[in-house]
């Protein structure tokens, strides 16, 4: 696997050279505007997810050419050494998805002041290093949407409960905050959260946290668990207490992993930003600030195909949308695309 | 006044306090949350520390020669994750012969530490602390990082530890069975018999011809045996096969053997300690959710009453201790 | 002379099984060299660590310059004025000499309490100067000698301005010159007024050197007097408790055929050119002082240390053992010096210790036969008399003298035909004392060869039919049983037999 790394970086790098050679001769009008993906590292299905999302995306602009790098191992030093390749080949922008927020700068600057366009996706880099950032979701959209998911499962009545990973988890404790907010709302009048539990992404502390809420309310209608080894071995308490169809699932699931569990409907929906739409609202966003249709600048309006529009907010930061739901019709797909392709 | 003095005796046992505590723990989390003693909550509970117990006596005989195992959840880790892959890539592999090599895989990789501590002569501590970050990081390799979940494995493999038979599953009569086996290695065998004077008195063990390389080869194999059909056992029963897979699992064994009365130092403890140690964790796992008690105060009060139990261990070991000085002094 | 400094009434000592100290009567008086006289075992060492605040009577009264004292910690006693130089170095090998003589009572200068080391190398120089000793203050304490460790403990007990100085056996590691220069350091604080305690089982020391003496035996307070007033024969009844006859019942034996045989055996940097015979029947007693490379070359043919060169023979045939089992099989026992560290294995049963060596006979593909386990124990267990509650309680739970019958129970129950017993009297009570003493005679009756390692001269003139007396690995000297007494064996010890001329 390690020679199959290496034999794509070369190959990259190589047509890397080829380009670099092409761009010395001067650039044709019609020449394709190339817009870089580039990722933590290769071979992580998650993550080449987003190159299919820059491809559909660069098909229907027409004229842009979606390019897929990154490093073999996830560290900013094998994105810096990208990039300095990238800004020598004179591409027309880059998106990133960062190893590190902060020690990318340097080189992002690098690259901007050289005319090549930088923005960031998935996991940010610090403002000064990127145009744009864009976030696959945030704290309130994913929390009210658990909530949304649960409830449309138990047809809005009942008691849930809520696995977690640790209890200081920051990103959980946010969205768990969203939940407590949102089945405030009148709708959910006949439901109730009735405890937070931690599992603190264990499958063995999970799994008994698991049972332990089904115990202790034996009228339970739902587990939220927004956490992925949380919700699978919540879907497997459930199935071992024979609750399935009575306690009802939803969370944060990685697809390839949930597979089982969405197919036999223990967990029949859940959620999770989509690498494929994260890489097609990138490349789109690449193309609106390279032909210069926007600035980047705050309250900026970019038009991004079927996900419609992204609007640019303070310190460029912009938010995709809810996240991505996975159920029995689309499971099988995204789950083979998040399989690794060897 | 015989029947007095054998009870008192009998009172003397750590494993007897054990039992006691076993008791009013139980009662205690009963009073709470009726439900706890359920028939179906036991074996709930039992399923759930068959695995613990099935680790925490490899432990113990490494404990016992005044070792110490730190690698067991990494063993658990890359063994599970091996027969869990083997499952997937082959799901017509009759899933015994996935169990075995799963045990294979987990009993050479304790070989291994037992080649570093005997022939490397670098100590149990330093050893398995290193190999516990190695067979992590193989775990990884082997992986790629993925897991390996519910739908990948076969009903098969899923069904190993769900299995019944006569009403009870797999996985506890796969503990019974070792809690057995392991019983009669420690009383009755040559090599137990070794394991213990090892532990007890090196020198006085090196004089009489006991070979302290070999008792060290057979502890770390069969630690290593052991975690081996616990990994397989871990991944089918929770249909998952992770990385971070009995991450910190081997500080739970070690407390389990100190409950449970082995001495840290080496020479002394048993199967019986052992055994009701880790029930005795066991049930405060299972516990600590049903109760209403808040999480964060969930760790502070596992600490607690282990801490108490280790008390009133040592509080019983003293008695008796007087009760030596009485007998003789008289 | 007549006031006394340091006065215990009636101390006791509890330990967990054991009633180390019954009764204890004690005055010490300054400008005296006060000797404490008793076997090992006999409770000297706890005493000592009362009075230095180490453990805490039981019961009794310890008055000190007359007042009423409790000494909580060693800190304490050592502010107090009473220093003690331990019978085993307790130095910090890693820290340099002056470090080691301050440990506990460092000077403070200045005023935020600064330690002042300038002050205290200062003043360890002119202590070791005093003392006539060449040693730096700056070296570290792990690149010295035993016996300049030894001279660095006693300096550090005397860093202390302190009026009364125990010393603990102090001259059991030091050659013959050292021990004059001991003595010389001795009067001078006698002369300075202080008060000595002298603890050691050597009466040639105790005639030399102290003016009084008290006995110690089995915890309890036998006897004191001046030492002028006494002669050898009577401090030894009151420290055996017995005759000598019955102390050392060694019965005359008929020396059988030769059954081993060393010649010039050699380990490297150990010992060299060891060469002796040893015959059924007989006892052969090994004496030197500690270091001497008795147990060593015990060890070797016990086959658990290396041989670098020279042959053994072993009933005619040529032997050379790779390991204790190899020796085993050549039923040859080796009952090691350290009962505690080396002999017996504390936590497990008087029957499981008795049968290990055995184990690999007493199974069958590795499963024990726990029935003739039972018989065996049984038979050499209530043959050593050991006193025990069953023969499946812990040995931790016995006394010292019980221990050591275990462990002589489990060599004896291989059935061997040489028999090496190091030290096998060491910190047990008279009675087994000599009950052990009576099972060996016995033994060699029989026709089992022994070889008896000790350092209590006593022991290996009572019990011996020959002595080897080792020095700095090398045998100096061999006596019979007629030839031998404790002046000759005593200077072939420290290196001085062949000054006698002979």
């Amino acid at each position: 696997m390690k020679k199959l790394l290496i034999l794509m970086m070369a190959m990259v790098l190589a047509g890397g050279f080829v380009f670099a050679g092409g761009q010395q001769e001067a650039k044709g009008a019609d020449e394709p505007l190339k817009l870089v993906l580039l990722v933590k590292s290769l071979g992580n299905g998650f993550f080449e997810a987003y190159a299919d999302g820059g491809k559909e995306a660069a098909k229907e602009l027409g004229n842009v050419e979606s390019i897929y790098m990154g490093p073999s191992t996830s560290t900013a030093e094998g994105q810096i050494e990208i990039i300095e390749t990238l800004i020598a080949q004179r591409v027309d922008g880059i998106a990133i998805s960062a190893n590190d927020r902060d020690a990318l700068i340097p080189v992002a600057k690098k690259a901007m002041k050289a005319g090549i366009k930088v923005i960031s996706f998935d996991s940010g880099i610090s403002l000064g290093g990127r145009t744009v950032d864009l976030v696959p979701s945030e704290s309130e959209l994913i929390g009210r949407q658990q909530v949304q998911l649960i409830a449309e499962l138990c047809n809005y009545k009942g008691e849930v409960g809520i696995v977690s990973a640790t209890s200081q988890a920051t990103n959980q404790n946010l969205w768990i905050e969203w939940m407590f907010k949102e089945i405030e709302k009148p709708e959910y009048k006949n439901m109730k959260l009735v405890e937070v539990v931690y599992g603190d992404d264990a499958a063995d502390k999970s799994y008994r946290e698991a049972v332990g809420l089904m115990q202790k309310y034996p009228k339970l209608a739902g587990i939220i668990s927004p956490t992925t080894i949380g919700v699978l071995a919540s879907a497997k308490a459930i199935e071992d207490e024979g609750k399935q169809g009575v306690v009802q699932l939803t969370g944060l699931g990685l697809p390839s992993e949930m597979q089982h569990y969405i197919e036999n409907g223990t967990c029949v929906q859940m959620a999770l930003w989509n690498p494929i739409d994260l890489g097609y609202s990138s490349t789109f966003i690449l193309e609106a600030l390279v032909t210069g249709k926007v600035e980047g600048k705050p309250g900026d309006v970019i038009k991004a195909g079927r996900m419609g529009d992204i609007v640019i907010g303070e310190d460029g930061l912009s938010v995709m949308g809810a996240p991505f739901v996975f159920n029995k019709d689309n499971i099988a797909k995204f789950a083979a695309m998040f399989y690794e392709l060897f | 006044m015989k029947v007095a003095k054998n009870f008192k005796t009998l009172m003397q046992k750590r494993e007897v306090t054990l039992i006691i505590l076993i008791v009013i723990l139980t009662a205690v989390v009963t009073f709470r949350a009726p439900g706890f003693i359920k028939i179906n909550n036991i074996s709930r509970i039992l399923n759930d520390t068959s695995i613990l117990m099935i680790v925490a006596i490899g432990q113990f005989f490494v404990i016992l020669t005044g070792g110490i195992d730190l690698s067991v959840g990494s063993i658990i880790a890359f063994s599970g994750m091996a027969a869990s892959m083997m499952n997937q890539y082959n799901p017509a592999l009759p899933v015994v012969l996935v169990l075995l090599a799963g045990i294979v895989i987990g009993a050479v990789l304790g070989a291994i530490n037992g080649v570093l501590v005997t022939f490397g002569k670098v100590p149990p501590i330093i050893t398995t602390l290193g190999t516990m970050s190695i067979y992590r990081g193989f775990t990884f390799v082997l992986s790629r990082g993925q897991w390996v979940t519910a739908h990948e494995m076969s009903e098969n493999y899923m069904n190993i530890p769900h299995g019944h038979f006569i009403g009870i599953s797999n996985l506890i009569w796969s503990a019974v069975i070792v809690v057995v086996l392991t019983y009669y290695f420690s009383k009755y065998t040559r090599s137990g018999r070794e394991v213990y004077a090892i532990g007890g008195n090196k020198t006085a063990a090196h004089f009489v011809g006991v070979s302290k390389p070999k008792v060290d080869m057979i502890i770390f194999s069969l630690s290593g045996l052991l975690c081996g059909l616990a990994g397989v056992m871990w991944t089918a029963r929770y249909a998952a096969a992770v990385n971070e897979t009995a991450a910190g699992f081997e500080l739970q064994t070690v407390a389990a053997c100190v409950l449970g009365g082995v001495s840290v130092a080496g020479g002394s403890g048993g199967i019986p300690g052992v055994v009701l140690g880790a029930l005795f964790l066991g049930i405060i796992n299972n516990a600590l959710p049903v109760v209403n008690l808040s999480p964060f105060f969930q760790m502070f009060i596992q600490g607690v009453v282990v801490l108490l139990a280790m008390f009133v261990n040592t509080l019983m070991g003293k008695r008796q201790e007087k009760s030596v000085l009485k007998r003789r002094c008289s | 002379m007549s006031d006394t400094v340091l006065k215990l009434e009636n101390i006791t000592k509890f330990f967990p099984g054991i009633k180390a100290l019954d009764g204890i009567h004690l005055n010490i008086r300054p400008g005296e060299v006060h000797a404490l006289i008793g076997e090992n075992g006999a409770g000297k060492s706890t005493l000592v660590k009362i009075l230095t605040g180490v453990y805490f009577p039981t019961s009794g009264k310890i008055s000190y310059k007359g007042e009423d004292v409790s000494f909580k910690t060693a800190i304490e006693a050592q502010e107090a004025g009473i220093t003690a130089i331990h019978q085993e170095a307790s130095m910090f090998p890693e820290l340099s000499v002056t470090e080691n003589i301050y440990m506990g009572h460092h000077l403070k200068g200045g005023k935020i309490g600064a330690l002042s080391w300038r002050q205290m190398k200062k003043q360890t120089a002119s202590l070791l100067n005093r003392m006539e000793l060449d040693i730096n203050p700056d070296t570290l304490v792990k690149n010295l000698g035993v016996a300049q460790r030894h001279m660095v403990e006693i300096a550090k007990a005397l860093s202390i301005d302190a009026d009364v100085v125990i010393m603990d056996e102090p001259t059991s590691a030091l050659t013959l010159r050292e021990v004059e220069d001991l003595y010389k350091i001795v009067r001078q604080l006698k002369a300075e007024g202080k008060a000595i305690i002298f603890i050691s089982h050597k009466f040639d020391e105790i005639f030399e050197i102290c003016d009084y003496f008290t006995v110690l035996r089995d915890g309890k307070y036998i006897g004191e007097g001046r030492v002028a007033d006494h002669n050898i024969d009577e401090i030894v009844t009151m420290m055996v408790g017995r005759s000598l006859d019955q102390m050392y019942p060694k019965s005359d034996v008929e020396k059988g055929d030769e059954i081993l045989k060393l010649d010039n055996l050699s380990s490297d940097g150990v010992f060299k050119n060891i060469s002796f015979n040893l015959c059924r029947g007989e006892i052969l007693g090994f004496f030197g002082l500690v270091g001497a490379g008795r147990t060593e070359v015990m060890r070797a043919i016990f086959g658990i240390d290396k041989i670098t060169s020279g042959d053994l023979t072993l009933r005619g045939k040529r032997f050379r053992p790779h390991s204790a089992k190899d020796a085993m099989r050549q039923q040859i026992a080796y009952v090691p010096e350290d009962r505690q560290s080396q002999g017996v294995i504390l936590e497990m049963s008087i029957a499981k210790n008795i049968t290990l060596p055995q184990i690999d006979d007493l199974s069958t593909f590795g499963f024990l036969h726990s029935k003739k386990e039972k018989e065996i124990s049984v038979e050499y267990g209530s043959m050593m008399e050991i006193k025990a509650a069953s023969w499946n309680v812990d040995a931790d739970t016995l006394s010292g003298g019980n221990q050591q019958k275990v462990v002589l129970a489990k060599w004896l129950s291989t059935k061997p035909e040489i028999l090496i017993l190091d030290e096998p009297t060491k910190g047990i009570d008279v009675a087994t004392k000599a009950a052990v003493h009576k099972f060996v005679s016995d033994l060699a009756s029989k026709g089992l060869a022994v070889i008896m390692v000790s350092s209590e001269l006593p022991e290996i003139l009572g019990m011996s039919d020959r002595v080897i007396v080792m020095h700095e690995g090398e045998i100096t000297a061999e006596y019979s049983r007629d030839e031998a007494d404790s002046d000759r064996i005593i200077r072939a010890a420290t290196g001085h037999a062949w000054a006698e001329g002979s």
